[in-house]
C-alpha cells in the first residue's frame, strides 16, 4: 500500500504541524492533575507543625529551582533556535569565557550554600524529639499497620495497659507524639503527607518520627516504599482528637469485654470467631467455654507474626489496611468534611454515627464491604493466600485467606463485629 | 597454527584418546585392558604423527614453487609449541569421566576445557595477526594477560590461605598462637630482605616465594590429612543460665571473654540500666529523663534493648519470655534469653521477641536481674 494512502495510526505517522497537539495534551493534564480540589495527601496543605517545616523549606527551594530551571532550560531552548544548522559554516571554536564559567560556577554553590542553612536546621528541628509526650510502636506488615500505645501518659490522657490497634493511628491533637516505628517482614514506608515526611520501618530497626496535628481531623497516608503485591493497598490514616475525646477513646479501647447476649445471632457470632477468625485475630477478653483466654496464633499462620486486632473494630472507619470503609459514603464524607470542633464526637461514634438510640442497626455501617471482604478476602485485595503456593513461606500465609465462610456464617460474624466497638 | 594434516592427526588422536578412556571406564576384565593398550598405542602413534606433520609443515612443498623457504606453509617460522591442545584433551577426557563418576570432576572437567579452548583460540588468533612472531605474541598478552593473571593470583592465594587454615585447625591453640606469629615474622622478615636488597635477581625473589608456597601448601595438605584438632563447643546461653540455674562452670567460661562495649547504639527501644545502688530502670530512647518501669513490646517483632551495668559486680541482663502449654497439654520449661555478665561500666545488647500476649504466658514477662530479687522492668505485650 502507498505509504501516503495509509491511515495514520501512530503520533510518528502524524504530520509534525497536528503532532504537537497531543503532546500539549498530555502536558496540559499533567499540568492540571495537580489541581485537585480535594487531596487529602497533599504535602503542599501541612496541618501540623512538622509538616509545615518541611513545607517552609520545599516551598522556597522549590520556587529557586524553578527559577533556575527556567532560566537553563530558556537558555537552552534560545540557543537552540537562534543557532540551528542553517547550513552556516561551523563558527570559530574557542576554550570558552573563563570569567563566564567562574561566574557559573561560584552562583550555584553560593545558591547551594544559602539552601543548605535551612535544610540543616530543619532537619535538625524534625530530629528534636525531647518534647514528645506520647510513644507509639508503629509496626508494618504485609499490608497493613499495627499501633501498639505504651503504657503512660499520652499528653494529657492516661493509659494505663497497652492498647493494640490497626489502621488508624489515633493521637491527641496539638500534642507531640513520638512514633517508633519499625516492620516485621519486608521495609515498609510509613507516611502521612499532611502530618509529616516519610520514615522508613525496616526489619530489625527501630526507626523514630514526631508526629503532631494542629487540631482534630483525619489525617490519610500511604505505604511508600514497595512491599509486595498490595503495596498500593497499604494505607494508613492519623486521626486527632481533642484531649477530652482522646481520653474517650482510650477508655473505650480498655473497656472490659462485652460478651454478646445469648441466644442473639452475635452470640452464635461469637463462637464462629473463636472457631474461624481467632487463630489469627485477637479479640480482648474473649474466653473459652472454659474460662480461659482465647489466644490467637497468627505466628503459626501467617508471615509476619500477627493479625490485626478486632477488640474494638468498629470504632475504625475502615478494614483491611485502611483499604475499604465500613462506613456508608454519606457518613464518611461527613467525617470527612466535619469541622474540628464536631470530629472526635462524630469519630468516636463509628458506625454506629447518626443511629437512633434503640436501633439494632447502625446507620452509617457499609455492610456489603464488610460481607464481599469476609466471603473472598483475596479477590478484594490481592495476597499470597493460595495455599497451593506457600511451600516458600513453610505453609504460612502473607494476607488474609479465603476461609469460604457460609451466607450463614458470615451473617453471625458480622452480628458480632458491630459490637466490637 | 596447525596444517591440514596435523588438524586430521590431532583429531584422530584425541578420538582414540576417548576411546581408549571410554573403553577402559566401560569395559572390564582382559578385553578392556587389551582395548585399552591397543587404543592408547593408537592414540600415541596419532600424537606421534601430529607432531611430526606439525614440525615439517606437511613437508608440503612443491618442486616448482618459487623460494620455497619464504612463501610456503612449510619455510614459515614455527609458531610455539602450544600446551592447549593437550590441555583440551584432558578436559574433554574429564568431562566423559565425570559423567559417569563424580560430579565434580565433570564440572571442574568443562571449566578446565572451556580455559583451554579460550587460551587455544586465542594463541590461534595471535599466531596469525602479521607475520611478526614478537608482535603476535604481544597480542596474545594483552588480550589474556587481564584473564591469567587475575585468575593465577586467586589460585595462588586460595592456596596459602587452604594450606595456611589446614595448620591451623590442625595445631592446638597455644601452638596456633606461636605458628601464627612465627610464619608472620618469617613473611616480614622476608619481605624486608627482599625489599632491602634491590639488586636481588628476579628469580632469586621468585625462587624463595615459590619455596615457601610449597612448603606452605605441602604442610597444609599434611595437616588436613592429619585432620583438625578436637574443638570443645562452648557452651551456650541457655534459658537455665539466663535464669540463673546453670553451673557455675558454664557461666564462668561464658563471662570470661565478654565484649562489653556496644558501637551501635540506634534502634535501641530502650536503656536498661542497673544503677550504681541497684535500681533497675528503663529510658525509652527519645524521652530523656524519664523512668520507666514497663516497656510496651509488640508481638512478633524484634525489640532491642541495651543494657548497662553501674554497679560494681558483675551482673546479666535477663528478659523473662514467659512459660506456655505445650501440644500435648503439659507445661513446658520458661522460656528465657540474658546477656552475658557485664562488669561495672559496660554495655551489651539484647534482642528478643515474643510471639504470644501476656494473657498466654503462666509467668510474667519481663526483664530482671537474676540473683538481684525484685529489680525487674516489666514487659507489656498486648
Amino acid at each position: 500500500m502507498d505509504r501516503s494512502e495509509a491511515t495514520v495510526s501512530t503520533l510518528g505517522d502524524m504530520p509534525k504541524s497536528r503532532r504537537r497537539w497531543p503532546l500539549a495534551a498530555v502536558a496540559l493534564g499533567l499540568v492540571l492533575a495537580g489541581c485537585a480540589k480535594n487531596a487529602p495527601q497533599d504535602t503542599f496543605d501541612p496541618a501540623g507543625p512538622n509538616a509545615r517545616d518541611i513545607n517552609n523549606l520545599a516551598m522556597p527551594v522549590f520556587i529557586i529551582a524553578g527559577v533556575v530551571g527556567v532560566i537553563v532550560l530558556g537558555v537552552v531552548v534560545y540557543c537552540v533556535w537562534r543557532f540551528r544548522d542553517r547550513g552556516q559554516d561551523i563558527p570559530e571554536q574557542s576554550h570558552g569565557n573563563p570569567k563566564l564559567e567562574i561566574a557559573l560556577t561560584i552562583l550555584p554553590a553560593i545558591i547551594l550554600a544559602g539552601i543548605s542553612v535551612p535544610t540543616v536546621v530543619t532537619v535538625f528541628k524534625l530530629d528534636k524529639k525531647s518534647d514528645t509526650q506520647c510513644v507509639i510502636n508503629v509496626t508494618g506488615q504485609q499490608w497493613w499497620w499495627e499501633y501498639d500505645y505504651t503504657t503512660g501518659n499520652c499528653g494529657k490522657a492516661k493509659i494505663s495497659a497497652p492498647i493494640v490497634t490497626s489502621g488508624e493511628l489515633v493521637i491527641p491533637a496539638n500534642t507531640p507524639v513520638l512514633l517508633r516505628i519499625t516492620s516485621r517482614d519486608v521495609i515498609h514506608s510509613y507516611w502521612i503527607p499532611r502530618l509529616n515526611g516519610k520514615r522508613d520501618a525496616v526489619p530489625g530497626r527501630l526507626h523514630t518520627l514526631r508526629m503532631q496535628a494542629d487540631q482534630p481531623g483525619l489525617y490519610t497516608g500511604q505505604c511508600t516504599e514497595f512491599c509486595g503485591l498490595s503495596h498500593a493497598r497499604m494505607r494508613m490514616a492519623a486521626v486527632a482528637l481533642n484531649d477530652a475525646d482522646f481520653q474517650s477513646w482510650v477508655d473505650n479501647q480498655l473497656e472490659a469485654y462485652t460478651p454478646p447476649k445469648a441466644g442473639t445471632l452475635a452470640a452464635t457470632g461469637e463462637a464462629t470467631f473463636t472457631a474461624q477468625c481467632s487463630k489469627c485475630h485477637q479479640v480482648n477478653g474473649l474466653k473459652n467455654a472454659d474460662g480461659s483466654p482465647v489466644l490467637s496464633s497468627p505466628d503459626l499462620y501467617v508471615v509476619s507474626g500477627v493479625a490485626p486486632n478486632l477488640t474494638n473494630l468498629m470504632t475504625r472507619t475502615a478494614i483491611a489496611g485502611w483499604t475499604f470503609d465500613i462506613l456508608s459514603e454519606q457518613c464518611r464524607l461527613k467525617l470527612w468534611n466535619a469541622k474540628p470542633a464536631d470530629f472526635g464526637k462524630l469519630y468516636l461514634q463509628g458506625v454506629w454515627m447518626d443511629t437512633p438510640a434503640g436501633a439494632t442497626k447502625p446507620v452509617c455501617f457499609d455492610e456489603a464491604t464488610l460481607r464481599s471482604w469476609l466471603r473472598n478476602a483475596p479477590a478484594k485485595k490481592p495476597m499470597y493466600s493460595d495455599p497451593t503456593k506457600l511451600a516458600s513461606t513453610g505453609g504460612k500465609y502473607r494476607g488474609m485467606p479465603n476461609l469460604h465462610l457460609t451466607d450463614n456464617q458470615i451473617d453471625e460474624l458480622i452480628a458480632y463485629l458491630l459490637e466490637r466497638k | 597454527m596447525f596444517t591440514t594434516g596435523s588438524k586430521l592427526f590431532l583429531g584422530a588422536t584425541a578420538v582414540s584418546t576417548i576411546g581408549a578412556i571410554v573403553w577402559a571406564a566401560s569395559t572390564g576384565g582382559a578385553a578392556g585392558v587389551m582395548g585399552t593398550v591397543g587404543l592408547t598405542s593408537v592414540a600415541l602413534v596419532f600424537a606421534l604423527l601430529t607432531g611430526l606433520n606439525f614440525l615439517t609443515r606437511d613437508g608440503n612443498v612443491a618442486g616448482n614453487t618459487p623460494d620455497p623457504d619464504r612463501t610456503t606453509a612449510a619455510g614459515q617460522p614455527a609458531v610455539g609449541n602450544s600446551m592447549w591442545p593437550l590441555v583440551a584433551g584432558v578436559g574433554a577426557a574429564g568431562i566423559v569421566i565425570g559423567t559417569v563418576s563424580r560430579p565434580v570432576v565433570f564440572k571442574v572437567a568443562v571449566v578446565v576445557l572451556l580455559a583451554a579452548l579460550v587460551e587455544w583460540l586465542v594463541q590461534g588468533f595471535s599466531e596469525r595477526a602479521s607475520g611478526d612472531p614478537a608482535y603476535n605474541d604481544g597480542i596474545r598478552k594483552r588480550l589474556l594477560h587481564p584473564l591469567e593473571f587475575p585468575i593465577l593470583g586467586a589460585f595462588i592465594a586460595a592456596a596459602v590461605i587452604y594450606g595456611f587454615s589446614r595448620v591451623m585447625l590442625s595445631a592446638s591453640k597455644d601452638a596456633g598462637k606461636i605458628i601464627f606469629i612465627f610464619l608472620g615474622a618469617l613473611v616480614l622478615f622476608a619481605g624486608f630482605v627482599i625489599a632491602a636488597r634491590r639488586g636481588m635477581a628476579k628469580g632469586t625473589a621468585l625462587g624463595i616465594g615459590v619455596i615457601g608456597g610449597v612448603a606452605l601448601l605441602s604442610v597444609g595438605v599434611v595437616s588436613a590429612i592429619d585432620g583438625q584438632r578436637t574443638i570443645t563447643p562452648h557452651p551456650e546461653l541457655t534459658a537455665a543460665v539466663c535464669l540463673g540455674k546453670g553451673s557455675a562452670e558454664q557461666e564462668a567460661e561464658l563471662d570470661k571473654n565478654t565484649s562489653e562495649k556496644v558501637a551501635a547504639k540506634s534502634s535501641v527501644a530502650a536503656n536498661v540500666v542497673l544503677t550504681s545502688n541497684n535500681r533497675l530502670v528503663a529510658f525509652i530512647n527519645g524521652i530523656p529523663n524519664v523512668e520507666y518501669h514497663e516497656l510496651t513490646v509488640g508481638r512478633s517483632t524484634e525489640t532491642r534493648v541495651l543494657f548497662r551495668n553501674e554497679t560494681g559486680v558483675d551482673q546479666r541482663l535477663t528478659a523473662r519470655l514467659g512459660t506456655f502449654t505445650q501440644k500435648d497439654g503439659t507445661k513446658g520449661n520458661e522460656e528465657a534469653v540474658c546477656t552475658v555478665r557485664i562488669r561495672k561500666g559496660g554495655e551489651a545488647f539484647l534482642t528478643f521477641k515474643v510471639a504470644k500476649p501476656q494473657a498466654a504466658s503462666s509467668t510474667p514477662y519481663q526483664l530482671m536481674i537474676p540473683g538481684l530479687d525484685g529489680r525487674v522492668v516489666q514487659l507489656l505485650v498486648p
